[in-house]
């Protein structure tokens, strides 16, 4: 089971640079296949709201380039001289937008991955002393901002049941109530540092992490991918140039497999959700 | 059920995407019109199904020093000698080259820099230095170019290889995959400074791409896709 964050990190930054260096949508492909692989062993309940985002992102990319792009060779359809939309809609913009958007795909899946795995707190664990405090400051305020929705949403439903207005006109009587909520949670947050005895001598681990053999293999993959992919030159994938997309290197077929090295990991190994999410 | 998909996704993909290559040689020509109103034509020969205008200019053998702006492509700085100095930044504030596509009888503003824009068989690229848009060169006919479409030069060995201008080096093929430069032939163009130039065996037949490249993505498909199946199978937290 892979459980180090610097473990996590290499592989992100592994597939973060497989999805953005390359654009052969060969390699984007299997590459999506990869992360969803890694995905899959550690999937949540509500797994819905994440892919729809990034298929919503991916959409961007895809209908700006084909309504905005006149260049291509391959037309699909010429609209009327309308402005902004007149013209040539070339299947070559499509696919340019379409290799942009899978990129965005791709790094929603990569940090889908990495925000079912890692832990804020874990990462706030491995930082050297001297960037203990600040991340520590860091982490609460990111954390912060998922608790006050939570908490306007409760506030919202609260005044729904007792039949109040919840437009924005109703805003200055929700708003009043956020601010005394969060307020408290600021103050509980400070209570529990110093009842922790934060900042008053070195700091200590409850839960201290060990380098597994899964830890080590999948940094050793993901630092193998990264210099592949760093290293040795692709092909570039251009469709005004050639829409039909060239075979993929072997050594970027590599890279793919690199990635998907915390799949295999997670298919040989039980997956111990509860000691994971402990 | 899985194995069976990916299988023959794997081998639809693999037979859309062969296809035969160094099938024929192709031919492009070039036009370059300096300030001067000198005009410079050329006659390229090309294996490959399509070359950018840049390669176009680079297996020419003209002179050329061009600079790349990232994703916006390449801007051509100097050509044939002209302007006899690169100005600072690639660009001056005087004349510049203008990069034009024959269409039909007329020239066509380049969209796309020359790196971008593809040539196949019997397409014309213009360039000409001058100041202010649609500074079209002067109009040349793809025939009096490259003529006749030329057989393959191995069926006409007899013919002797053609002196370089000496204003420009002897074409060099740089693009990686390009096979070697085979022979340096005088076209049948009435134009002296016309230069054919041959990539790759012409004699060699039309053989298939390397079916290695699509079997290895073919089957690492497979393996992801099995591996998701296990997965898969496995309950979520």
């Amino acid at each position: 089971m892979i459980r180090h964050p610097v473990a996590w990190g290499a592989w992100t930054i592994a597939a973060l640079a497989a999805a953005f260096i390359d654009r052969n949508p060969y390699v984007q492909a299997l590459l999506l296949l990869a992360v969803i692989n890694v995905y899959l062993p550690y999937r949540g309940r509500r797994l819905a709201s994440t892919w729809k985002f990034g298929l919503a992102l991916a959409l961007v990319p895809l209908l700006f380039s084909a309504a905005l792009s006149r260049f291509g060779r391959h037309v699909l359809f010429t609209l009327p001289p309308i402005p902004i939309i007149g013209g040539r809609w070339t299947l070559d913009a499509v696919a340019f937008g379409a290799s942009t958007g899978l990129a965005l795909l791709l790094t929603v899946a990569v940090f889908a991955v990495l925000q079912r795995t890692v832990r804020s707190a874990d990462v706030v664990a491995i930082l050297p002393r001297p960037l203990y405090r600040a991340g520590t400051t860091v982490a609460l305020a990111l954390a912060f901002a998922p608790k006050t929705l939570a908490a306007f949403q409760a506030i919202r439903e609260a005044r729904q049941l007792r039949g109040q207005r919840t437009g924005w006109r109703a805003a200055p009587a929700l708003l009043l109530p956020l601010l005394l909520t969060t307020l408290e949670r600021a103050l509980q947050y400070g209570e529990s540092l110093d009842a922790r005895g934060f900042g008053s001598g070195r700091r200590s681990r409850y839960r201290p992490f060990h380098w597994t053999a899964a830890d080590l293999l999948v940094v050793i993959a993901s630092l193998g991918a990264i210099v592949v992919i760093a290293l040795l030159p692709a092909v570039a994938y251009n469709p005004y140039v050639d829409l039909v997309p060239a075979a993929p290197d072997p050594d970027r077929l590599l890279a793919v497999a690199l990635v998907a090295v915390p799949a295999v990991t997670a298919s040989l190994l039980r997956v111990d959700h509860a000691r994971h999410r402990a | 059920m899985w194995l069976g998909a990916a299988a023959t996704a794997a081998l639809i993909a693999a037979l859309l995407a062969i296809r035969p290559a160094h099938a024929a040689v192709h031919h492009a020509a070039l036009v370059i019109q300096h300030a001067s109103g000198s005009i410079v034509t050329r006659c390229v020969a090309f294996a490959e199904e399509q070359i950018t205008g840049l390669q176009l200019v680079e297996r020419s053998g003209v002179q050329y020093e061009s600079q790349g702006f990232g994703s916006m492509g390449t801007a051509m700085c100097q050509l044939d000698r002209e302007p006899s100095t690169v100005p600072p930044g690639c660009f001056g504030s005087g004349p510049y080259w203008q990069y034009f596509h024959r269409q039909g009888a007329g020239w066509q503003t380049s969209p796309l820099g020359a790196s971008s824009s593809p040539l196949h068989d019997g397409d014309m690229d213009g360039w000409r230095y001058a100041a202010g848009k649609n500074q079209v060169p002067s109009m040349a006919a793809f025939a009096s170019v490259c003529r006749a479409p030329s057989p393959p030069p191995a069926a006409s060995a007899a013919r002797t290889a053609l002196t370089p201008n000496p204003a420009t080096p002897v074409p060099v093929a740089t693009q990686a995959p390009t096979p070697r430069l085979d022979a340096l032939l005088p076209s049948a163009s009435p134009s002296p400074d016309a230069v054919l130039t041959s990539t790759g065996p012409p004699t060699q037949p039309p053989k298939p791409t390397a079916a290695a490249p699509w079997l290895a993505l073919g089957s690492l498909a497979i393996l992801l896709l099995t591996l998701g199946a296990v997965n898969l199978r496995r309950r979520g937290p």
